[in-house]
């Protein structure tokens, strides 16, 4: 029996099996699933794909963003939609077998990963807010800019160059109130050459190594601590996507750059070497000054890049350069070259680990010296500069709403100085009496920080923080409250504020000028409110208004010649941008600031104008591609005169038997007007079969002579305009890939 | 006891004799059709059949079964949505596609590394980026040659490889190292290769022969001699036979030829 029963089982049970499947399969009822799938306006999305999760049940949406799918599954079931550049959504879906189910579903955009440079005023991004952008193309192509980050930036309102080099202020700032940070690290030498006599500094920043910059120039974030003015953030690439090198040959310069990617992808490296030789540009452009010797630099670096595992990376950072310029100038007590050399080293290592899918830890060390020797006349120093950083910070989303970032960090600044300076700032001449120098100090800062980022609706968000600072050397706390917002009006339309306390302690040299090292933080509260346009980034249109209240600003004691905390000032203006992108072969930009400056600092007894105080600012800049290979570019900056302290007579010296100026109101005269028409031309080839590209640029295309700054004669009873370098230059560069 | 073991063990082995005697899976049904109709669509440049059959490739994902191979699919639909945008001149377009197949080709190779086609894919999309972000060209460049060096390392025989190679040439003017006349033999020997190559399986790529002879085709119609309108007439009708669905073939490269003609 037990083997009749085997073998009918045997022989019977898969038909049997078959046949109650094939009887379920027909007993099982087709549900129809249909809706709508919309985005943001409830636009119909095309291409969505839906599925049942587990199964091959689903649909791809239409050009209305309608789908339809039939499935024989029942019960509970995870819908899944997908969609290119919109975020994954699952949602539960109870299945009665016959009942048809209606779905109108909507999506939301994906956070956009954006590695173009954003510019934006204020201290907040989000995935809609991309739109004031300057990529590192758009950096290079930029007429005037030179194929530097610095200079293209200050294309945008709110920021002005400093003598027309790399040095930029923000908003009438002075240049040390805006910090530039590499992967967490302060950068405070990013240049070579010193604007102070007439040469133009460069930025030794590679637009093209960074893979994400935000440049913000106010109402930034609790994370920057002591600044004052606006923070360059600069992210360089984790790990080159392969292997290659590229040469560089132009009219003043030369340079070798190239990466590595080892065949695990898990180390990569980059290397960059260039030199700085303006013979062949002074030989074709002529010289406006004389030099010796002429300016010349050399630049090395690179990175060095390991990913032990898919949530972590390390990456070591170093750079050197150096400069060397001897100009030739003329003021009343001499006439020599004025010498400056310089030497920068920068190192930095930074890892960074994910402990978790929702978390983030970065933490990094840097090491940065900048030795500075000047000459000219009696004038003679040796400046040493050194900066090391330590700094942690952790990134921990909570949920899709709320995420918390917080850091610390430890910052070491030692400032050495010896030489002479003259006893008398006016007497430069080598005989003249001097004052012998050999003094260093040091500081400490530890500073940490906290912030959340908010989203309140999917209109508004906020991202409220606090940071705090101690300073070592003058055991001075300063504590920053800031918040910032945003709210999307609309689709196109948005508000953005901030507002928030910002402080940065004095430079390391003014402690010298002091009783007991008794300087407070410089501090400044920022209010700013923006409002934009932007129509699918092909129109953006934005206005934003700000006001500064500086206070405990560094004010000379006339009495005791010592400095102390009681300057102040303020700052506001409004800044106007609109960028336009007429189909794929034009884009271009129009910025304009308006900006009122008034500072009581140092020399500076009452409210004057600001160093940098830019009245009006102007700045067109557009770019036609004519052909896919060559594109044509064209920048003008039509800007308000900077701000001069002007010499108002001269008084007999008889023991120096020299005249000593006579100073008028601080900042109560302006230089002349300035302008300068910039334009060039890329073309993209092929030699050897390699990628090459050839570029031909033209400065200050109607040699407009902009003023540097005013000499006098030896009395001072005449102002003696002396012009800036930067006179109509052509330059011509070749780039090719090995 | 004894009784039930072999019981057992029978029962196992009918069921198994069941399945083996499936002639297709779900996943290769599924594969099979879904890369059927990629072909069609991408044949007649068809951008919303295109975008179909890359959600079909994306729901069989669900199946969790070769999925590296789904996602050179996914890419591949990405590609041809990429070319259908450059050739409209949109590039918002044609960078959403690209990077999107980037990413896409490299979680495929991240999955199955050794898959020389799914280099070529990868240098191709490199070659997108040129028309949008230029200022990465040391990036691109080095992505590129990365790319092919490792398509090259794997199966240097690859005819897609081979083709990419010669599609390149032929863009590339004479001047710089390529031209007509340097592309002419890379392109003739991936028509060869393509004569002899047997994929591994049906679910494997196979496209490319008739954009292998449409583009010799038209080195024949442009080259300097006044060309070989007879061999570029033979080219496109066996084109034609394996492939009677391209556009590629039937509309442009044929029409080169009629222009030629003409003149």
């Amino acid at each position: 029996m037990k083997i009749l029963f085997f073998l009918i089982t045997i022989f019977f049970l898969p038909a049997v099996i078959f046949s109650q499947d094939q009887d379920s399969i027909s007993k099982n009822i087709i549900t129809l699933i249909s809706g709508n799938v919309i985005g943001e306006n409830d636009k119909p999305l095309n291409g969505a794909n839906l599925v049942i999760e587990g199964t091959i049940d689903g649909a791809t949406t239409d050009e209305k963003g309608y789908y339809e799918f039939e499935t024989e599954e029942s019960g509970k079931k995870i819908l899944i939609i997908t969609l290119i550049d919109y975020a994954d959504k699952k949602i539960p879906v109870d299945i009665y077998p016959g009942n048809n189910i209606l779905l109108n579903i909507k999506m939301t955009k994906q956070e956009v990963k954006t590695e173009e440079i954003l510019v934006t005023a204020s201290s907040f991004t989000s995935g809609n807010n991309t739109a004031v952008t300057l990529t590192p193309l758009e950096i290079v192509r930029i007429p005037g800019a030179d194929a530097d980050l610095y200079r293209a930036i200050t294309t945008f309102p709110g920021s002005n160059q400093v003598n027309e080099g790399s040095r930029i202020t923000v908003r009438g700032g002075n240049p040390d109130e805006v910090l530039t940070i590499i992967d967490q690290a302060s950068l405070y030498q990013p240049f070579i050459f010193d604007e102070t006599f007439n040469t133009s500094s460069y930025s030794t920043i590679n637009p093209w190594s960074l893979k994400g910059i935000n440049f913000t120039s106010g109402g930034f974030s609790a994370k920057y601590g002591n600044i004052l003015s606006a923070v360059l953030d600069l992210q360089s690439y984790d790990m080159p996507q392969g292997t290659g090198m590229f040469a560089w040959l132009g009219l003043a310069n030369a340079s070798l750059s190239g990466v590595y990617l080892s065949e695990n992808k898990k180390l990569g490296g980059t290397f960059t070497a260039g030199k700085l030789f303006l013979d062949p540009f002074f030989a074709v452009n002529g010289k406006h000054s004389e030099y010796s010797p002429i300016p010349q630099s050399n630049q090395i670096g690179g990175t060095l890049s390991f990913k032990p595992g898919i949530t972590s990376n390390i990456k070591a950072y170093a750079f050197y350069s150096d400069d060397d310029v001897g100009i030739r100038s003329s003021s009343p007590s001499y006439d020599g070259f004025y010498r400056a050399k310089s030497k920068n080293y920068f190192a930095n290592m930074k890892g960074m680990f994910a402990p978790s899918s929702s978390s983030l830890l970065n933490t990094g060390v840097s090491f940065s010296l900048y030795d500075k020797n000047t000459s000219y006349g009696i004038l003679g120093t040796d400046e040493k500069y050194v900066y090391s950083k330590g700094r942690t910070d952790f990134t921990q989303q909570i949920n899709n709403k709320i995420s918390i970032n917080t850091g610390a960090e430890y910052e070491y600044n030692e400032y050495k100085i010896n030489g002479k300076v003259p006893f008398y700032s006016y007497d430069l001449a080598l005989d003249a009496p001097s004052i012998a120098l050999d003094t260093s100090s040091s500081t400490g800062r530890i500073g940490g920080f906290i912030e959340s980022e908010i989203r309140i609706s999917d209109d508004i968000f906020v991202i409220p923080g606090v940071r705090s600072d101690f300073h070592t050397l003058s055991q001075k706390i300063s504590t920053d409250p800031r918040i910032s917002f945003g709210y999307m009006i609309s689709n196109f339309h948005s508000l953005r504020g901030a507002f928030g306390l910002y402080h940065q302690y004095p430079n390391l040299s003014n402690y010298s000028r002091t009783i007991a090292n008794d300087l407070d933080a410089e501090s400044a509260l920022h209010y700013i409110l923006g409002y934009e346009y932007n129509r699918e980034n092909k129109i953006i249109f934005r206005v934003e208004g700000y006001y500064k209240d500086y206070s405990n600003l560094v004010l000379l004691d006339t009495n005791t010649f010592l400095y102390k905390s009681n300057g102040e000032g303020s700052v506001k203006g409004v800044d106007v941008f609109f960028k336009t992108k007429i189909s794929n072969k034009f884009t271009g930009w129009i910025s304009y600031a308006y900006s009122d400056s008034k500072r009581k600092q140092y020399g500076a007894q009452i409210l004057a104008p600001a160093n940098y105080d830019i009245t009006h600012n102007l700045s067109v800049v557009g770019s036609y591609n004519l052909t896919d290979r060559i594109v044509f570019g064209l920048s003008y900056k039509l800007s308000t005169g900077k701000p001069y302290t002007p010499v108002i007579g001269g008084e007999f010296i008889k023991l120096q038997k020299l005249y000593k100026p006579i100073y008028g109101e601080v900042n109560s005269a302006r230089f002349p007007t300035y302008n300068r028409l910039d334009m060039n031309a890329q073309y993209i080839f092929s030699l050897f079969g390699k990628f090459a590209v050839a570029v031909l640029a033209f400065n200050n295309i109607f040699n407009q002579n902009n003023i540097f700054d005013y000499t006098y004669n030896f009395d001072y009873s005449q102002q003696i305009p002396i012009y800036t370098n930067n006179r109509r230059t052509i330059y011509v560069g070749m780039g090719l890939q090995l | 006891m004894k009784t039930k073991l072999i019981y057992s063990i029978l029962l196992l082995i009918t069921f198994a004799f069941t399945n083996i005697s499936l002639p297709e899976s779900d996943f290769e049904k599924a594969m099979l059709k879904a890369k059927k109709n990629l072909k069609t669509a991408m044949d007649n440049y068809d951008e919303s059949e295109i975008i179909k059959s890359r959600g079909q490739f994306e729901r069989i994902l669900q199946l969790k079964e070769k999925t590296w191979l789904v996602n050179y699919y996914i890419a591949l639909a990405d590609y041809g949505l990429a070319m259908s945008a450059m050739s409209k001149q949109d590039n918002d377009k044609l960078k959403k596609y690209t990077e999107s197949g980037i990413a896409v080709i490299n979680k495929s190779i991240d999955e199955y590394p050794d898959f020389a086609d799914s280099y070529v894919l990868l240098e191709s999309f490199n070659f997108n980026r040129w028309q949008y972000e230029q200022d990465k060209m040391q990036d691109i460049i080095s992505a590129s040659q990365s790319a092919d060096a490792e398509a090259k390392r794997l199966e240097p025989d690859n005819p897609r490889y081979i083709l990419v190679t010669g599609i390149s040439q032929f863009y590339t003017p004479e001047a710089f190292g390529g031209g007509i006349k340097t592309a002419m033999p890379t392109l003739q020997k991936s028509v060869d290769l393509f004569k002899t190559r047997k994929e591994k399986s049906d679910l494997y790529p196979d496209w490319g022969n008739d954009l292998a002879m449409g583009y010799l085709a038209l080195c024949y119609i442009n080259r300097n001699d006044d060309g070989d309108m007879v061999k570029a007439k033979e080219l496109i009708d066996e084109a034609s036979k394996l492939e009677p669905d391209s556009k590629f073939i039937s509309n442009y490269v044929n029409g080169e030829l009629k222009k030629a003609g003409s003149k």
